[in-house]
């Protein structure tokens, strides 16, 4: 019963109740929130009954203690309803919630993960900013040291999470930030919690092409005092921890567009023997094989990376990044070029929202964005390859 | 209060059916499988009961070693401990209640909580063939249960309506859809229930012959339904009734 996708049992069990109930739960609810673009907070908590926003936390925090392999299921099954509020989920559970409990000290882990394990407080990450995103070492928050305390002042950007409704801010947010009297490369990462002076909501972002079911916020912070028990790992050391919790990110937003990809899929498989055109189904004419059969098979090609990688990845190391950059470089484009042939094959059908492609093909967008761009994936990705003489 | 429930694997029922070219089964190629619904309905019953009440859930299944995993799918809903009666035999519901019968003979259950059918076959007899096998009150079709001092109080889904029903317990009743909402397998559920007890054994070990009394002949889909129509007029309607569907 292993197989890659679903290595043990629990795996497996794990894909079912996911499954089960985004289907159940998540799949009918999509359309409203794409297009009121409004976060459902209520089901984003069920999730939290259900264990699975510390997927990747030990029990001791009141997480589940699975791995990047459980992650990926999750974020592959609740992608193919509703790959929005999947956003929501990732930028909670990976950005917020395993950063931290890989990062984290004792203090703050005991203090804050049972809490975002429940779905009380809702996190996200602040890497991005309004003039630096792929050249994010550019960045312009910066950190002060006040006595024991640090001041943070700056703006970030496309905060996922960074609202959760039009005006309330999320709770509880890592934030990077600079230093000035260091250089370019010392970065440092903070706990920023809701309530404290000087740090709000900017704006929550409206009329994004997709993934409208999770919020999107531009962040102020002015002069926000931040204790020295909220500074995540050491001063100037958070590069690292940065780049561990970009694997598990980009590896996660892969397994979104393998949702995508696979609803597609089953979408236009069954549209084209349902509609007949000219006395025969769709799926007896080439140019409707060639569409169905070289999407199904991109999306098993991209679904063999994803989990081999995951499979590998382990949680706490560094390492991996040349694949967790080359499974969302290849997946996220793939999610889109399925989405799109869905579209084609049902024609006008697939042009409104009754079949979801549509909202599928607008979602799946993002992907090649958010996370680092395609671009930001092939420039890591060739600089790596670089310093490999074969490959193995 | 001890209470035994019992799951069966069968196959996704939204999944569409596809039965050999030949008539002699089901395909059965890339076909998941899942616990049947209405069992569903009847560990989470189980595991109410033991919430209100204490005490332990076993649950049963009987059926090919693949099985093991509705058994976890159930000690992960919230059950104590599972036993597999394994075999690949062709089981009919009569051989099944037998085995049944004879577990429940070992575990000495105070109540045993059942689907009230598979959605695979629907024979819909399991529960009550067991009934009569051990001699015990059986209440079927339950849309609610409430259980004190030694009785069970059953509401019944019957034609036309609902009943109410009292049995003395030992006994079986049988869950229908509306007797509770049952939750999902917790993810937390899910890695508890990898170290929960679950105990094989096999048909022969129970001195069970399972061999089936009921001869599959052949599959057959049924008729395809025609597509509806919409007629003007009721002497139309009646006209149609009379001379093409000749139901009047
Ligand atoms: C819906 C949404 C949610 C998001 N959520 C979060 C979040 O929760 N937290 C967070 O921190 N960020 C988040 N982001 C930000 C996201 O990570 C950035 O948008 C992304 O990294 C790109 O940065 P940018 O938008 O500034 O584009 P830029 O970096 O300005 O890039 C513009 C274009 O130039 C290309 N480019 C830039 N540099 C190079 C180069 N050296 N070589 C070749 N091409 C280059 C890029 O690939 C791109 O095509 C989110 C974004 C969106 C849209």
């Amino acid at each position: 019963m292993a197989d890659i996708f679903n290595p043990t049992p629990e795996h497996k069990a794990l894909r079912e109740m996911v499954r089960a109930f985004a289907e159940k739960e998540v799949g009918p609810q999509a359309e409203a929130h794409d297009k009121h673009e409004t976060f459902n907070i209520e089901l984003f908590r069920k999730l939290g009954e259900l264990g699975l926003l510390g997927v990747t936390v030990p029990l001791a925090y009141d997480g589940s203690g699975m791995d990047a392999t459980a992650a990926c299921i999750i974020h592959e099954e609740l992608s193919a309803q509703d790959p929005g509020f999947c956003l929501a989920y990732l930028a909670h559970s990976m950005l917020f919630v395993n950063n931290l409990a890989v990062n984290g000290t004792e203090e703050q882990k005991k203090r804050l993960l049972p809490k975002v394990c429940s779905g009380e407080l809702i996190g996200g990450m602040c890497m991005s900013e309004p003039n630096a995103g792929t050249d994010v070492l550019g960045m312009g928050t910066l950190a002060t040291k006040d006595g024991d305390d640090y001041l943070l002042t700056g703006e970030k950007m496309w905060i996922t999470n960074g609202a959760i409704s039009d005006s309330d801010l999320g709770d509880v947010f890592l934030v990077y930030a600079k230093h000035e009297d260091r250089d370019g490369r010392g970065l440092s990462l903070f706990l920023v919690e809701k309530g404290m002076e000087g740090f709000s909501l900017g704006q929550k972002l409206k009329g994004k092409l997709g993934m409208r079911a999770s919020t999107t916020a531009e962040l102020v912070f002015e002069n926000v005092r931040v204790p020295a028990a909220n500074l995540v790992g050491t001063e100037g050391g958070a590069v690292k921890s940065m780049m561990r919790n970009l694997a598990i990110e980009r590896l996660t937003l892969a397994a979104m567009s393998l949702g995508i990809a696979r609803r597609s899929v089953e979408v236009m498989n069954q549209y084209a023997q349902d509609r007949k055109s000219f006395g025969q189904p769709l799926n007896r004419f080439g140019q409707i094989q060639k569409y169905i059969a070289e999407s199904y098979a991109e999306y098993m090609a991209g679904r063999c990376y994803v989990y081999n990688t995951a499979n590998e990845l382990a949680l706490d190391a560094m390492g991996g990044r040349m694949d967790s950059d080359g499974v969302k470089l290849y997946c996220s484009t793939m999610g889109k070029n399925v989405a799109d042939r869905a579209i084609q094959v049902l024609g006008g059908y697939g042009y409104v929202a009754e079949y979801n492609v549509e909202r599928l093909w607008r979602d799946a967008k993002l992907l090649e964005i958010g996370g680092g761009t395609i671009e930001a994936h092939q420039k890591n990705m060739t600089r790596d390859l670089a310093a490999l003489e074969r490959l193995p | 209060m001890k209470i035994l429930t019992t799951v069966k694997r069968v196959t996704d029922p939204d999944m569409k059916v596809k039965i050999k070219p030949d008539g002699t089964g089901i395909v059965t190629d890339g076909v998941e499988y899942k616990m049947n619904s209405f069992d569903e309905y009847g560990v989470e019953e189980a595991i109410v009961l033991k919430q209100n009440h204490g005490g332990e859930v076993v649950v049963v299944s009987v059926g090919p070693s693949a099985s093991t995993k509705e058994i976890r799918t159930a000690l992960a809903m919230g059950a104590d401990r599972g036993i597999l009666v394994e075999t690949d035999a062709e089981l009919d519901s009569d051989a099944v209640a037998r085995v049944l019968a004879e577990v429940v003979k070992k575990e000495q259950p105070d109540i045993i909580v059942m689907g009230k059918q598979a959605v695979d076959s629907d024979r819909n007899q399991a529960g009550q063939m067991l009934a009569a096998y051990l001699g015990y009150p059986q209440a079927t079709f339950a849309y609610s249960l409430e259980v004190a001092d030694g009785w069970a109080t059953v509401g019944r889904e019957v034609d036309g309506g609902t009943s109410t029903k009292r049995i003395k317990l030992p006994g079986i009743v049988t869950a229908d859809l509306r007797l509770n909402e049952p939750r999902y397998a917790s993810l937390p559920g899910i890695m508890k229930a990898k170290r929960k007890p679950l105990e094989t054994m096999t048909p022969d070990d129970l001195g069970v012959d399972v061999t089936s009394k009921v001869r599959v002949i052949k599959y057959e889909a049924p008729e395809e339904r025609q597509a509806g129509r919409i007629v003007e007029t009721v002497d139309e309607l009646i006209e149609v009734l009379r001379n093409e569907a000749k139901a009047i």
